[in-house]
């Protein structure tokens, strides 16, 4: 097991080096030099040449590229990410900050799909070649064609404007502390982001547990005169789950690509809008470190489901 | 009972036979699948009718796109603005028609481009291995290891925005895609017996590659290019709707959904909105069927 963790370990460290050489390279060529952004314009025009140079050596900015780039990721490994150009906050300062808005976002939304989509999944599945089977498929599709923020924007004409149940947007109020206070705020935002993962779950869960039923065990249990919710529900969905479980790694691309645009929809203060932001005020270092840490996510959660499979399912360790 | 209802249907194709009129079949096998799939031929039945109405506006509507006309500004829909005006006065279906133009231009033109470029790598490198094939793959695992609308944004904030540039942008973040389908099939299609028959008869490799191979292979690749011009789409929309995407002068299906992110405009001017978001839904829709259907009637292992 060690040996397969190094192994695959080994993929990912060169993958996030030659990233975030990528990444750097990027900061490099955008516009904007970091002396400019980090003296306030007033005392710059008052800056000889010479002073420009003594503080560009200071700041190691004369050093050769490499360098440059070893500085930085040194300086990245022990938490000092740069700083934002608006306003020259520590962009680790803003990750911190708005963290924790999106990661409740985006658990929310996973726990939905997987329940939403794994349910309507397993219906699907136990009454194929039905007008359920095929109404749900169809509902399936539908769920991957609309425009999630679209979707967003209609629930919160339906919801907040019209029935007035649920806030149109935000995440924090004055005097709300617990998160059973804010938790009106989350609920849109989360179902209509778990939409999209949800009828992709649906489909592969649908799959999953069409085989597992077709699997020589269930006809044991069938032959046993066991009653057919048992076999169903406790015999065939257990075997369909373990691929399901392990897809949630993968679904997690999606749903920070998703958190971004629904983020902005509902006003959601989390990474995603504080990206748009970002791209929105050309701020460079901040999209790139963005960019850049969701990198590392999704080459973490691939690791984490590698390792998982491996743990289920022997057989991919060896091969 | 279904069983007796399929007995009933073979008796009929029985009792057609041996009347003698039944005709040998002719043509596509899959061809002839696809038009037996309902869903698939809806699909191709909306895609149709938004698709030529978008390339004949001028004939369906008499209104322009872009022209402000300050004296019918925020019209609800009647006879003569079907889709209403927007705040300046411009007709709102005629900006989703030559919308529809641009955003289908986007998502199909994209796809194509992405898809000529991953699989004419993909092709090459897989057949032939070795170097290239290493570097193409390790290329291709950069690009997709970022969420795809973070690496569209990244670029975008780097590229400036310009319909050109959105294009280009959806080709480079795509393409991985295509090449790593393209690819894994010809691993497998690289070992049959009438490959190694072809290089014994000395024919060159991009001739084994792109003639004879690449036809084999092209069932999962078309799939793949219709799934692919519905996430472009939806792409484009998202982008265009946070004003990240196509310049705002031009109207896009993204573009005119711009003007609900103002909870006035959500609330009191629902003909904005609401028709152009049910055409872009509708139409990813229909390619979805479409891709849908390819996939059922070109992959066998795929039905479930």
């Amino acid at each position: 097991m060690l040996t397969f963790i190094i192994r695959r370990l080994l993929i990912v460290i060169p993958m996030l080096l030659v990233i975030s050489f990528l990444v750097y390279l990027g900061l490099e060529l955008t516009p904007g030099d970091a002396v400019s952004h980090m003296i306030d314009p007033e005392a710059a025009s008052q800056m000889s040449p010479a002073q420009f140079e003594a503080l560009r050596e200071a700041l190691g900015l004369n050093k050769s590229f490499l360098e440059r780039y070893a500085t930085w990721v040194y300086n990245m490994l022990h938490g000092d990410f740069g700083r934002s150009l608006s306003g020259g906050v520590p962009i680790s300062e803003i990750f911190l900050d708005r963290l924790p808005a999106t990661l409740e976002l985006s658990f929310l939304a996973l726990l939905f799909s997987t329940v939403i989509g794994c349910s309507l999944g397993t219906i699907s599945a136990l009454k194929r070649g039905t007008a359920t089977d095929s109404s749900l498929t169809v509902i399936g599709m539908l769920g991957v064609s609309i425009p999630e923020f679209f979707f967003g924007l209609v629930s919160i004409l339906i919801f907040a404007l019209h029935l007035r149940w649920l806030p149109v947007g935000g995440r924090l109020m004055p005097g709300y502390e617990t998160f059973l206070d804010r938790a009106p705020h989350i609920i849109l935002p989360a179902l209509v982001l778990s939409l999209m993962m949800t009828a992709g779950v649906m489909r592969y869960s649908r799959a999953a547990m069409l085989d597992s039923l077709s699997r020589e065990f269930i006809r044991t249990a069938r032959s046993k005169g066991l009653p057919e919710w048992r076999i169903n529900f406790v015999h065939g969905f257990r075997v369909a789950l373990t691929p399901v479980v392990v897809l949630i790694g993968f679904r997690l691309p999606t749903l920070i690509g998703g958190s971004v645009i629904i983020e902005e929809v509902f006003q959601w203060p989390g990474i995603g809008s504080e990206f748009i932001g970002a791209v929105r005020g050309a701020d460079y270092p901040l999209v790139m470190m963005i960019a850049l840490f969701s990198v590392f996510a999704v080459l973490m959660a691939s690791l984490i489901v590698d390792v998982l499979t491996a743990i289920i399912d022997p057989r991919v360790r060896l091969s | 009972m279904a069983n007796s209802a399929l007995n009933r249907k073979f008796d009929r194709i029985r009792a057609l036979e041996e009347a003698g009129e039944l005709k040998p079949l002719t043509g596509s096998r899959a061809l002839r699948k696809m038009m037996n799939n309902r869903l698939a031929m809806v699909g191709v039945v909306i895609f149709l009718i938004i698709l030529l109405s978008a390339i004949f506006a001028p004939l369906l509507t008499a209104h322009s796109p872009t022209k402000i006309d300050l004296r019918s500004m925020l019209q609800s829909p009647s006879g003569e603005h079907w889709f209403g005006t927007d705040k300046t006065g411009r007709d709102v279906f005629a900006r989703v028609l030559y919308g529809g133009r641009v955003s289908i231009l986007v998502g199909l033109g994209s796809a194509l481009l992405a898809a000529l470029i991953g699989v004419g790598v993909g092709c090459y490198t897989g057949y032939k291995g070795g170097i290239l094939d290493v570097i193409a793959l390790r290329v291709s695992e950069i690009f997709m290891s970022f969420p795809q609308i973070i690496l569209v944004l990244l670029l975008v904030s780097i590229a400036g925005q310009s319909l050109a540039n959105l294009i280009v942008i959806f080709v480079l973040t795509g393409w991985g895609g295509m090449y790593r389908l393209a690819r894994a099939r010809m691993l497998s299609l690289r070992e049959e017996e009438y490959v190694q028959a072809l290089r014994s008869f000395g024919i060159s490799t991009p001739m084994i590659c792109y003639k004879h191979i690449l036809p084999n292979a092209l069932g999962p690749i078309m799939v793949n290019i219709t799934l692919t011009t519905a996430m472009f789409i939806l792409a484009e929309a998202g982008l265009s709707f946070l004003g990240l995407g196509v310049p705002l002068n031009i109207p896009t299906w993204g573009n005119i959904l711009n003007v609900a992110k103002d909870l006035r405009v959500l609330q009191n001017n629902w003909w904005m909105w609401l028709p152009v978001g049910m055409v872009i839904s509708l139409f990813v829709l229909s390619v979805n069927f479409i891709g849908d259907g390819l996939r059922d009637s070109t992959d066998p292992s795929q039905q479930g």
